[in-house]
């Protein structure tokens, strides 16, 4: 523990850690130093000098950067003294030199620190009156960031981003001196999971993404914090919207989550909200099209269907963009629909739409770990599906704590691109092309001296949809018997845990497929999901749709899955609903409304509960409040109710933790020895995505991945080629990665063409050495 | 794969030499100004893959150190001192007749592909200035006269390997000091001829 030491700022005496920076100990003292290198989350570098302040040395006071200085006993600062205040006029002046002052046509202004420092620190006048530099602009650097070269003020903090923290440095200082620019290498454009952060992080407008550049002035935004539901990370985020309209999302930095990071997809994935697409109106399904009804009539169609398809089998497929207040709900309109039919835990009637689902981890021998646990670990175990598509933000979280100290362990052949930060990474000769662990995890003795004894956080779900559950346990439970062990279940779609807190019986889709009887009376209602696009199971339940008696769907588009609805319900999407989610840590997180609900669309409650009431069943519940209040009852911490007024404390700001019961059932796939591995990519062909303009591009290019002693076997030294399954054929890129085991081909279950093949089935590879040897499609 | 397995191979020693592969990375973009006469894209990329860094931070350190050189140079880089130990030694109408003689200001290089031409700061001969350097091989206490008389020189017999000890017997003047042992050993391109890694050559 570093020791508390005494220094004067202002001749006021404060305290502060030994070790910690001067610019930071003042500001944890109230006491602000203009900056613009500096982040609290990047290595100090001290470009800027913008940070200077006086210290008392023993050869007299001199000037120091605050950023780079580290606090000793004793140490006499001053940071307002006439020096000081000369120093900085000096530097902004030098600054401005080459900036050129447009800020009435740049996006940042009125947020802009230079802007604003400018203002408070400057000297009020220019002296310069030669030429400024002059770049093109501006340039694109990958297709969703912009750059104006000649705003920027190098001060490194996107190149230290991209390098420290995402780990894919493609941006770059390039040239020296007066001539210094930021710059990709030609035909190496900057495609990150993370660029957005360099945008948010830029001091100035020199880095603007597509998605919000000219689009709208800073002081006209409204703003509230919320949470992001791409993924089980629960990252904070901030809405902005103007007039109605979502023009910006931005991260905000909760120290337990992420840090101030976000993906790209969280960040940028809301452009549909607003797109033409989006389904406003009840439609009902007539012959081939669908026609607009209201809202009272669509009830009526519900409820007279269940009376004459005489007690139907009622089944839910849930996705998992619904707030725990829905899925509150969602349990309750299950259970009273099914009353007679299916109360116990085999009968359960909601299916969560996620191949990877399993039972997981969640008895109470297993301790569950949060974030942090990664920072205080001695050693990080993953075994899951892919964390950097998936969970982009613990990607971050992971790299951090490695960058700390911490071991790194992978289990193949998913985490190929973490592999990169791993101390010890178990491929083929651990690790089936099944993903069955093939030996037993005492005979690893690199895994076992860096578990034994030592504080361990494990990352650990299915892989793959074929992969055995069983493969897991022997994992886990050696670990939990060696290691202190926190363990995280790696779910990592979207409010997954508030699903699995909200609703007592939860099945997945394997289930959902093989107990779907034709024979009897089906009605099912679709949730928030698009299982037919994007899983496995995808075509099993595409006939089970068609031959279902009625299908309801609550979504926010026309896609493969709502298209074979009865009716579709428009509902609510981010920003435009109130209530809470879980992440992956059991933390509780608040989401804020601040669109109002576009169309007629309602949130998915309120359909639900008009449909419950109108078939005489009385819960009422006049807003998301009162769902609220019924639901933090059975969370086992008493004491810290994610309540909504509990949650906008203050204190509470980034969730609390606390859980319920959890009680899944899933049972592994019969079917084994998949040729092909798929896998969801971070960018696919979502409904969302594709409907968002501003990144529908990132999710279009078709990719397989392979080893190069596969790829010899399919005859195939091109880089591109076509992927053919009986009468599908799609043209593809081809990605040679030798960490995967031979005859092991990866291929992404999220991007177009490829929901329609069969992963268990044989395939074929060709190569194209031409333009017109590729499929079109 | 634009550089050939024998090139390759030197650049695998070279990475050898030191604990961090990136470490590599100064000596490597000598390589490739050795073949290239500049650091070019093909280079560049070359180098990421054998260090393992990203070809953007290649050229980030390519295009900030002035001797790695960002457009092809001709057969013979003549670098003229023009700080101050030189400048009061004259070095202005040593650069002026350089100019004259080749037609090239500063960083230029004549269309025949024979001169690149660079005016730089302080080449650490001021003993000797005013200092001139062909190929990084360094002439000191070079006269207007003697700086001619090297242009002609080079144009005309167009030597194979340039060697400092050599040239500074027939062009310079005064030495700051003796610096080392006689050597043989100079460069043929206008990467600076360094034994270790390679790029010297014996005349
Ligand atoms: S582009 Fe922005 S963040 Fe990057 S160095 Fe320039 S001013 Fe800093
Ligand atoms: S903030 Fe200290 S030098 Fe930039
Ligand atoms: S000043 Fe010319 S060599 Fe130093």
């Amino acid at each position: 523990m570093s020791e508390e030491i005494k220094f004067t700022v202002n001749g006021t005496e404060l305290e502060a850690k030994s070790g910690e920076l001067l610019i930071e100990a003042c500001e944890n003292s109230g006491i602000h130093i203009p900056r613009f290198c500096w982040h609290k989350r990047l290595e100090p570098v001290g470009m800027c000098r913008m940070c200077l302040v006086e210290v008392e040395t023993p050869r007299g006071k001199a000037l120091v950067p605050s950023c780079t200085t580290e606090i000793t006993e004793d140490l006499v600062v001053d940071t307002e003294s006439e020096v000081v205040k000369k120093a900085q006029e000096g530097i902004l002046e030098f600054l401005l030199i080459n900036h050129p002052l447009d800020c009435p046509v740049c996006d940042k202004a009125g947020e802009c620190p230079l802007q604003d420092q400018t203002m408070a620190y400057g000297p009020g006048e220019s002296r310069f009156v030669e030429e400024k530099r002059h770049f093109e602009k501006p340039i694109p650097i990958s297709e969703i960031i912009l750059l104006d070269r000649e705003r920027c003020i190098l001060c490194a903090r996107c190149t230290r981003f991209s390098d420290e923290i995402s780990g894919d440095p493609l941006i770059e200082f390039i040239q020296r001196g007066n001539k210094t620019e930021v710059n990709t290498f030609p035909n190496e454009p900057f495609r990150s999971y993370f660029s957005g952060n360099t945008v948010q992080i830029c001091p100035v407008g020199a880095l603007t993404s597509t998605s919000y550049r000219f689009k709208a002035r800073p002081w006209d935004l409204k703003s509230i914090s919320s949470t992001c539901n791409c993924c089980s990370v629960g990252c904070s985020i901030e809405l902005n919207t103007s007039q109605n309209k979502m023009l910006r999302i931005l991260g905000e930095d909760n120290e337990f989550t992420n840090q101030g990071w976000l993906s790209d997809k969280g960040r940028y994935n809301f452009d549909y909200l607003h797109s033409e697409n989006r389904v406003l109106n009840i439609l009902e399904k007539n012959d081939d099209s669908f026609n607009e009804i209201s809202t009272s009539e669509a009830i009526k169609k519900i409820t007279s269907k269940v009376k004459e398809l005489k007690n139907p089998n009622i089944k839910f497929l849930i996705g998992s963009h619904s707030t725990n207040e829905e899925y509150f709900v969602i349990n309750q309109i299950s259970n009273h629909l099914n009353k007679d039919k299916f109360l116990s835990k085999e009968k359960s009637n909601v299916y969560f739409c996620d191949d990877l689902l399993s039972r997981g981890y969640f008895e109470e021998k297993y301790t569950q770990a949060t974030f942090e646990d990664l920072d205080k670990s001695e050693t990080i175990v993953l075994w899951s599906e892919d964390i950097k598509d998936n969970l982009p933000v613990l990607y971050l979280r992971i790299k951090k704590a490695v960058r700390n100290g911490a071991k790194l362990i992978v289990f193949g052949h998913t985490n190929t691109a973490i592999a990169g930060l791993a101390d010890f990474y178990f491929g083929k000769d651990v690790v089936s092309n099944n993903f069955d662990l093939m030996l037993n995890p005492a005979e690893l003795k690199d895994f076992k001296n860096n578990v034994e004894g030592k504080r361990v956080t494990a990352i650990v779900g299915k892989a793959a949809v074929s992969q055995k559950k069983e493969s897991l346990d022997k994992l886990v439970d050696y670990l939990n018997e060696i290691s202190e062990l926190k363990l995280f279940n790696s779910f990592s779609k979207g409010n997954t845990f508030g699903a699995l807190q909200n609703i007592h019986e939860i099945k997945g889709l394997n289930e959902f497929s093989t107990e779907f009887d034709n024979e009897e009376k089906n009605i099912v209602f679709t949730i928030g999901v698009n299982p037919v696009n994007s899983s496995y199971f995808g075509k099993a339940i595409k006939e089970n749709l068609i031959a279902a008696d009625y299908v309801i769907s609550l979504d926010l588009f026309i896609n493969d899955t709502t298209e074979l609805a009865d009716l579709i319900l428009p509902t609510t999407s981010l920003g435009e609903k109130e209530g809470t989610i879980t992440n992956m840590e059991m933390r509780v997180m608040k989401q804020n409304k601040i669109l109002p609900a576009p169309g007629s669309t309602l949130s998915e409650w309120e359909y639900l509960i008009g449909i419950l009431n109108a078939m005489g069943i009385n819960i009422e519940y006049k807003n998301e409040i009162e769902i609220n209040a019924d639901l933090v009852r059975d969370y086992s911490d008493k004491e810290s109710l994610p309540t909504f007024d509990n949650l906008n404390k203050p204190s509470n700001l980034y969730g609390v933790i606390n859980t319920k019961p959890i009680n899944i059932t899933t049972k592994d796939l019969k079917k084994q020895d998949f040729p092909l591995l798929m896998v969801r990519r971070l960018y696919g062909d979502s409904s969302t995505q594709i409907n968002s303009p501003s990144i529908s591009m990132l999710g279009s290019e078709r990719f397989i991945e392979l080893n190069s002693s596969t790829a010899e076997k399919y005859g195939i030294s091109s880089k591109v080629g076509n992927f053919i399954q009986g009468s599908n054929s799609i043209s593809i890129k081809i990605d040679i990665n030798n960490l995967l085991p031979d005859d092991l081909v990866i291929a992404p279950i999220n991007r177009r063409g490829f929901e329609n093949i069969d992963p268990s089935k044989d395939f074929e590879i060709t190569e194209a050495r031409n333009r017109e040897e590729l499929s079109v499609n | 794969m634009t550089w050939d397995s024998k090139l390759i191979k030197k650049a695998e020693e070279i990475i050898k030499l030191y604990p961090q592969k990136r470490s590599a990375l100064g000596p490597l973009l000598y390589l490739a100004q050795n073949k290239e006469g500049y650091i070019d894209d093909d280079s560049v990329v070359e180098i990421s893959n054998l260090l393992g860094i990203t070809e953007v931070q290649v050229r980030s350190v390519a295009s900030f150190y002035t001797m790695y050189k960002q457009e092809p140079t001709g057969k013979y880089l003549l670098s003229v001192c023009k700080s101050i130990s030189c400048e009061i030694n004259n070095s202005k109408e040593v650069i002026g007749g350089i100019k004259e003689f080749t037609g090239l200001s500063s960083n230029e290089t004549d269309p025949e592909k024979t001169f690149t031409f660079e005016e730089v700061e302080c080449i650490g001969a001021c003993g000797g200035a005013p200092a001139v350097q062909v190929n990084y091989e360094t002439i000191e206490g070079v006269t207007p006269e003697k700086a001619l008389d090297l242009c002609k020189y080079l144009k005309e017999e167009e030597p194979k390997v340039i060697v400092a000890d050599d040239l500074q017997e027939k062009f310079g003047g005064i030495k700051s000091f003796e610096w080392a042992i006689e050597d043989n050993s100079g460069t043929s391109t206008t990467a600076p001829g360094f034994q270790i890694i390679g790029t010297a050559e014996e005349n």
